[in-house]
């Protein structure tokens, strides 16, 4: 393979213009005085200690972090029944599900999104069909559940491609080797299916958790224009206040959260796996 | 014996193709059966029925005296050892051979004292951490073989149990395989495509093709007198001629009178003639039952596997320890118990 290394640097080069370079520069911001120019670097920890003093920051940090639990959670509950009956349909049926699943992704998450608000809005289709039983219009829109609805319907697609995967490609004799040693089908499903699809769970829950927790177009369409999520607030310090060094530090700060979380999931990815 | 296992009728179709004709076959208790042929004859199928992964079309299955078509697989005593061995690989030796156990709810101490006697049983004591993707093929046949008996089934189904392990590996488990069958005294039955391994292991072997069992027999039954042609070709290497049965005991090939052991065919009824290589054996022109040329040899180690044209242009295979030259005129000569006579057909 020694004679085709040289064939990857255009790759290193592209990535490092468009990976590490912006990922530096965020850094870089995240402890330069704001206004200053990047090329004087006037170090400052100013940045940080005021969302760590601002408790409105850090409320809007804890409620990010628990919408984005619960998204994942539901994804998880949701998605998991749904890969499993996708991963045992037969022929063509298959195909069907996997294509029910994919299909709504071909089309742009803005613009599906912006459905919901058709759906969910106080003259929307979902109140019109409450109406039409006689149950009194709920109030959905611009609330915590809302944008769960919403982001939901948009990740779990995600769970369910990892889930489905990590299912097909287990082998079944070890489903017939189970229920040959005396497990009935919940038996089977607990100690042999399920632990065997844990690294599946494990990658579905990290490709919906991580969007999830920044996630900023999906709260402003649901949520409304007072409705902050972390990902809210770091748009508007880029894009309104113009406090590009605040808006890094942010940034830092969720990508050192993120990295934490992803390294706890993966220990318990291990130790399940060991003591199942 | 008592009967353990009685097979009436059982036939079975997929997408319209018959797997399975009407196969009939009483297993006793305590004995080594295998079912032999080559994939796609059926024996596949059959163990599967037995091990209730598969539901018949239509044919019962009895066992013990009571009908178990209907009874899935975990409530069956029955075990099965699988093809790729189907250990778990999210568990250790020990907790692969527990499986069973602690669905049973057994206490732990009895468990770890069965696990730890059954792990002795097949020779991989001290290996109960050991995680079975670290264990080589041989290794993991025993984990799957151990993780089968721990549970002390009546029955233990092997599904071509041997078929992924090398040359050596693979004589040594025939061998080990039949000990452990000796030692906890269950009935095998033992799925194969492999004729040596069949004649190595079992009490009783069943011939399959195409879904139809073709004979059933001990294997010395099975080899020295095979019922038909396909029989007599799948059983190892044999010439086979056809020939005349002249009246009993005596039958004519190569334009000669021959004594023979078979009786009970219609006089001179046409018969196909079956001589094993090995028991042709060079011989001088005044004593050869047939006269003939060689036309290839090729060293095999223990003999030589030999071509010989006779004169009336019927090529011989024999198995032979003599050396002898492309071109040698030779003498071939057998006994009369030596010939086995069949039907044609």
């Amino acid at each position: 393979m020694k004679q085709f290394r040289s064939m990857s640097y255009p790759y290193v080069v592209w990535i490092t213009v468009l990976i590490v370079v912006p990922m530096l520069l965020i850094v870089g911001y995240a402890f330069t005085v704001n206004g200053t120019d990047l090329l004087d670097f006037q170090f400052t920890l100013d940045n940080f200690q005021k969302f760590f003093q601002d408790t409105v920051f850090l409320e809007v940090l804890i409620r990010s972090l628990r919408v984005a639990l619960i998204t994942t959670v539901l994804c998880l509950l949701l998605g998991y029944p749904a890969a499993y009956i996708i991963a045992n349909a037969l022929g063509k049926n298959k195909f069907v599900l996997i294509m029910l699943v994919t299909l709504p992704t071909w089309i742009n998450m803005l613009v599906r999104t912006y459905a919901w608000v058709g759906i969910l809005q106080k003259d929307g289709l979902l109140n019109a069909v409450l109406g039409f039983f006689g149950i009194a219009p709920l109030e959905l829109m611009y609330t915590d559940t809302a944008v769960i609805i919403g982001m939901v319907y948009n990740f779990i697609p995600f769970m369910i491609l990892q889930i489905y995967t990590a299912l097909t490609k287990m082998d079944h004799a070890l489903i017939e080797a189970a229920a040959d040693l005396g497990a009935n089908r919940v038996m089977c499903f607990l100690k042999v299916t399920f632990p065997l699809s844990l690294p599946g769970v494990i990658s579905g829950i990290t490709l919906v958790f991580l969007p999830a927790v920044s996630s900023f177009f999906i709260p402003k369409l649901l949520g409304g224009g007072s409705y902050m999520l972390i990902g809210n607030v770091i748009e508007s310090q880029f894009l309104t206040v113009g406090n590009w060094s605040f808006g890094s530090a942010i940034s830092l700060i969720m990508a050192v959260i993120i990295m934490i979380s992803m390294y706890i999931t993966r220990r318990v990815d291990k130790n399940g796996g060991e003591n199942a | 014996m008592k009967k353990l296992i009685e097979l009436t009728g059982i036939t079975k179709d997929f997408d319209g193709q018959r797997v399975l004709d009407g196969v009939s076959l009483d297993i006793m208790e305590n004995e080594f059966v295998t079912l032999l042929g080559p994939s796609g004859c059926g024996k596949t199928t059959l163990l599967r029925i037995l091990g209730g992964f598969l539901e018949q079309d239509s044919g019962t299955v009895v066992f013990d005296g009571q009908e178990i078509s209907k009874l899935p697989p975990n409530k069956r005593e029955i075990n099965t050892v699988f093809q790729r061995y189907a250990l778990f690989p999210h568990l250790n030796v020990f907790d692969n051979i527990a499986f069973g156990l602690h669905l049973k709810k057994l206490p732990k101490a009895v468990i770890r004292e069965k696990v730890t006697g059954v792990l002795k049983l097949v020779g991989l004591s001290g290996f109960e951490k050991r995680h079975v993707n670290q264990m080589s093929g041989g290794q993991q046949q025993r984990v799957a073989i151990a993780r089968a008996l721990v549970n002390e089934p009546k029955v233990l189904l092997l599904d071509e149990p041997l078929g992924a392990l090398d040359l050596k590996l693979r004589k040594e488990m025939q061998r080990e395989l039949k000990k452990i069958q000796q030692e906890v005294g269950i009935t095998f039955v033992f799925v194969t495509h492999d004729q040596e391994e069949a004649l190595t292991m079992s009490d009783k072997v069943v011939v399959m093709r195409d879904g139809v069992i073709q004979q059933l027999g001990t294997p010395v039954d099975i080899y020295n007198e095979p019922k038909n042609r396909y029989v007599a070709e799948f059983i190892g290497e044999s010439n086979i001629v056809d020939g005349v049965m002249l009246r009993d005991y005596e039958v004519s090939f190569e334009g000669r009178t021959f004594e023979c052991e078979d009786a009970g065919f219609a006089p001179n009824e046409e018969v196909e003639v079956v001589i094993r290589p090995e028991d042709l054996e060079i011989t001088t022109p005044e004593r050869a039952c047939i006269m003939g040329t060689v036309r290839s040899v090729l060293f095999k180690g223990v003999h030589y596997e030999t071509m010989v044209e006779s004169d009336s242009g019927i090529v011989y295979n024999m198995a032979t320890t003599d050396r002898t030259e492309v071109g040698d005129r030779i003498g071939l000569w057998f006994g009369p118990d030596e010939l086995h006579i069949m039907k044609k057909g």
